[in-house]
């Protein structure tokens, strides 16, 4: 018996001494770092506020992307280093797409809220600005009930972030300004036809489709693939014609509304609504965004996203006093009558979205055959997580690029699950929706949906609680949703077809 | 323990011969089907405990912040005020004459401070402790610089009277709670030992689980000031400022906190909203209601009712009262089953005949600052004004119901940035509306 004792108390101590060095040696950053293939993680770590602190303290990978000692840092030692050991052995590493991994919605699986809070202890430090109360506020309020995590606000604390902004961005697009020359005139619109309007005083111009009015099958049949309920029933509307703009609204045309009207409410408050409210007859522009309403995608051609259904109305009204036209959003109906282009399918183009589905017991089988529906949409299946520039895409059969992805559009409509059945028998001429509702509808899928959520048929409501999920002002913003990177809006011009004019000016 | 062992007298005595002095003592809670909750019973000394010089400084010299001051030197040894901060020359010259008269501190001329930044004066010099008992409106922008200036803090209910105002007040609370600073908030029902005794009772579940409340502050007409001609309107407001929402928050945020913070703090939660009724029906001045009644909901489905009044010559009532599944109380001394037998009554202290009186040994005021005194000397911080911003918030929501005729959420107005009163202060016109408020819509003839 004793003979044992010893050898197997070395080895014992051996053991103990031999995990404790492996549990050391395997959480220094310089270990992370042999493997971790993101590109810059380790100089990107060194540039933030993490490394280069105040005090000097570094705060390394493993206090950040493990859980403190006694909340499961063991399993979660073992769960990160048996994915990230299988990911070495198996991905690679080119076509991984590391920024979408570093979005808030990734980013917060490998960021662990228990560790931010071990060492930040006190989030109300007599420090705080002002800002960093009220946001610290509502995130002790609500960070439960509305699944708030730190990195909501504080992304770039681990790994710095170009141009990150937590807070209010006073700057955000007032250096947007496209070269070129200033427009003097609005577009004259003397007949029906395809027209390139220009916004005078600025240098931005875009194309609005004629789309000739006619009758079409709004909803989708049953039997269609991944259909909902709310696509029903069928009902023949007739639709007069009217100009749709070719592309979804760009940051260029956005931009240029929001620097020539801000100065009406240069702040975070909500004067300017309530101007609006009072009934007031002037287009206030929006107030300056809290963080990175482009999501640091970039600005130009590619659509507006983040902006709320108060704003994109703001701005069909600014752009009907700029240009002497009567802009709006789109009907429901109109939108859908302009994605169908004529066509009556699940898409505008051939094929079954069964085929194109990226998700499903097929896929286990077979990867879709996706050139067709590449040409038309920017979707879960191609779009990197996240918006496009319209050139990547063909257009319809009416000439509009879109309409069924890269992001969702607002309609006037409000929605109700059951609008088309609520309209009267027989053939229904330019439907509005219901008389009144709490949320829009959404048209259109966007880059996050998959090929079934495409679907000309498709549509949902608003969410607007969800969008403004992390906005911690007092109020929320009216003008920006903090959490909805996948909305956009796309508008119309009303064609007068008794004067033959697409303009009302006098 | 026992509830012999529980008696104020017996634990106090152990307290301070264990040398913990102002400790809370926790009781745990158990029900069949609640889950376990922890409540805190304070425990209260006659004085507070001897130590190094405490200094305070009173902003706010009129008849409250005098007592405040005079309840502060009288919370126990070797504590001094030694610096005045009001708006108006003749508050300051009252105050610093009765603190001399009555308990001979000498505040030089110099350290009393006169004016809209008296108050940043009486911060810089060098006191521990400010007393803050100015108008409401004042008070988030000034407990702030005071935490950020590191002092202890007593300050007057209600703390805010707006729901900025009340964030602020949350946010600074929590950053006094990181520096280790004490603050205790005016609402003395909290240090009154007959209703902490009661408290202690119906938490134990004398009275079962608590279904409903209803709370009174009704009354006579308070005071009002009458415009002079030598007066600016600003000097007029203040001077008047029970009278106007933008400086009190209205009667029923003012006074009436008292009763809803009691409440808050029996049934152990805040409501979630509130529907109320109010109107003008005799006050004199200003731009307020006279009376409120208000339906608050908690989160859990329970109501309570609360109701105020300001008119001469109606039925007065101030008081509490909360209905459990086995009795009610009064939240003051006693405890009833639902067949109006008594089951509990809060023993007085007996007079020199032996008789019981009806006042508790030390004065609910007093107490206040012995307790702020006793946490600041055995460094054992006592912070009540995130509770007291909340009961502010939840009267803020009664009124703003009342005066729109609207539910109000509490949602509503912890994201609300209703601000009031004048963006400038001195003195001369104040400009901003002030009409009294009509609730709901006119009506419309429909032809």
């Amino acid at each position: 018996m004793l003979r044992w004792f010893l050898p197997g108390l070395l080895a014992g101590c051996l053991l103990i001494l031999g995990s404790g060095a492996v549990m050391t040696r395997t959480s220094e950053n310089s270990f992370c770092d042999s493997c971790h293939m993101h590109p810059n993680a380790a100089s990107r770590w060194k540039r933030s506020v993490h490394y280069d602190t105040r005090s000097g303290t570094r705060t390394d990978c493993v206090e950040c992307h493990l859980p403190p000692k006694g909340e499961g840092l063991l399993v979660a030692k073992a769960k990160a280093g048996a994915r990230d050991v299988w990911g070495k052995l198996t991905k690679d590493p080119e076509a991984i797409d590391w920024e979408v991994k570093s979005q808030p919605e990734y980013a917060r699986r490998h960021v662990y809220e228990s560790s931010c809070k071990a060492c930040h202890e006190n989030l109300f430090p007599a420090t705080l600005s002002k800002e960093g109360d009220d946001a610290h506020l509502y995130y002790t309020n609500y960070a439960e009930s509305r699944d708030i995590h730190c990195i909501n606000c504080h992304l770039n604390a681990g790994h710095h972030i170009e141009g990150y902004v937590p807070g209010a961005n006073m700057d955000f697009g007032l250096r947007a300004w496209v070269e070129g020359a200033v427009w003097e005139e609005p577009a004259r619109v003397e007949e029906f036809a395809t027209f390139t309007e220009t916004i005078p005083g600025t240098t931005v111009s875009f194309t609005m489709m004629a789309v000739p009015g006619g009758r079409f099958f709004m909803g989708s049949p049953p039997e269609e693939p991944f259909r909902r309920e709310n696509e029903g029933p069928v009902r023949e509307v007739l639709v007069d014609s009217l100009f749709i703009a070719e592309v979804e609204v760009t940051w260029d045309e956005y931009l240029a509304f929001y620097a020539m009207t801000s100065g009406e409410g240069r702040s975070t408050d909500t004067e300017g609504m309530r101007l609006e409210m009072a009934g007031v007859d002037v287009v206030t522009g929006a107030t300056p965004p809290y963080g990175q309403p482009d999501q640091g995608w970039g600005l130009g051609s590619r659509p507006v996203i983040t902006v709320t259904f108060q704003a994109a109305e703001a701005y069909a009204r600014w752009l009907s006093q700029m240009t002497g036209k009567r802009y709006r959003l789109p009907t429901e109906a109109e939108w859908e009558y302009g994605a169908r282009g004529g066509t009556s399918g699940p898409y505008f183009f051939p094929g079954d979205p069964r085929e194109y589905e990226g998700r499903g017991i097929r896929r286990l089988l077979a990867r879709p055959d996706t050139a067709v529906i590449n040409r038309y949409v920017v979707y879960a299946g191609n779009s990197r997580s996240r918006t496009a520039e319209p050139m990547r895409v063909e257009a319809n059969p009416f000439g509009l690029k879109n309409m069924l992805g890269n992001v969702a559009e607002f309609v006037s409509d409000w929605y109700a699950d059951d609008a088309y059945a609520r309209y009267p028998e027989g053939v229904v001429v330019n439907p509005t929706g219901p008389a009144e509702g709490t949320e829009r509808v959404l048209r259109g899928g966007s880059f996050r949906d998959e090929a079934g959520r495409v679907r000309v048929a498709a549509r949902a409501p608003t969410t607007t609680d969800a969008c403004l999920r992390t906005d911690p002002q007092m109020p929320k913003s009216i003008w920006w949703y903090s959490d909805c990177n996948y909305i956009g809006f796309r508008v119309v011009a009303e064609y007068d077809a008794r004067t033959g004019r697409g303009s009302n000016d006098p | 323990m026992s509830d012999e062992a529980l008696s104020r007298r017996g634990f106090v005595g152990t307290a301070v011969a264990a040398g913990v002095a102002g400790a809370a003592l926790p009781l745990f809670l158990t029900g069949c089907s609640a889950p376990r909750r922890e409540v805190t019973i304070p425990v209260f000394l006659d004085q507070a405990p001897d130590g190094p010089l405490l200094t305070a400084g009173l902003v706010g010299c009129g008849g409250r912040g005098t007592g405040a001051a005079l309840d502060f030197l009288n919370a126990g040894p070797n504590l001094k005020v030694t610096a005045l901060g009001d708006v108006f020359p003749d508050r300051v010259n009252a105050c610093r004459e009765r603190l001399n008269r009555d308990k001979g501190q000498e505040i030089p001329e110099e350290r009393s401070f006169v004016g809209f930044d008296a108050w940043e004066k009486v911060m810089d010099s060098g006191v521990d402790v400010v007393l803050l008992a100015t108008p409401p409106y004042f008070r988030p922008e000034q407990f702030a610089a005071a935490v950020d200036a590191r002092k202890h803090v007593f300050m007057e209910k209600p703390v805010c009277v707006d729901p900025t105002g009340a964030r602020s007040v949350i946010v600074t609370a929590r950053k006094a709670e990181g520096l280790g600073l004490s603050v205790v908030t005016g609402t003395q029902r909290r240090h009154q030992r007959d209703y902490v005794a009661t408290y202690r009772e119906v938490a134990r579940g004398r009275i079962g689980e608590l279904v409903s409340a209803t709370c009174y502050w009704n009354q006579g007409k308070l005071w009002h000031r009458d415009p002079n001609p030598a007066w600016s309107e600003m000097e007029y407001m203040i001077r008047d400022w029970v009278n106007w929402c933008w400086l009190s928050g209205d009667h029923i945020v003012e006074q009436h906190i008292h009763n809803l913070d009691v409440i808050h703090w029996f049934m152990g939660a805040y409501p979630v909203s509130a529907v109320g009724f109010g109107s003008r029906h005799r006050r004199v001045t200003g731009d307020q209601f006279d009376n409120f009644s208000v339906d608050y909901v908690m989160e859990d489905g329970r109501h309570f009712h609360s109701m105020c009044r300001q008119i001469d010559g109606c039925a007065d009532n101030i008081s509490e009262r909360v209905q459990g599944t086995k009795g009610w109380s009064n939240c003051q001394n006693l405890i009833a089953d639902h067949a109006g037998k008594e089951l509990w009554k809060y023993q007085y202290p007996l007079d020199e005949e032996g008789n019981p009186t009806h006042a508790v040994e030390v004065s609910p005021f007093l107490q206040e600052h012995i307790d702020l005194v006793t946490a600041i000397r055995t460094d054992k911080p006592l912070n009540e004004a995130e509770a007291t911003a909340m009961s502010t918030l939840v009267a803020i929501m009664g009124r703003i119901s009342a005066y729109t005729g609207r539910e109000v959420t509490m949602e509503e107005v912890m994201g609300s940035d209703m601000r009031l009163g004048p963006r400038v202060f001195a003195f001369g016109p104040v400009d901003m509306p002030n009409e009294v408020p009509v609730a709901g819509q006119p009506y419309v003839a429909r032809t």
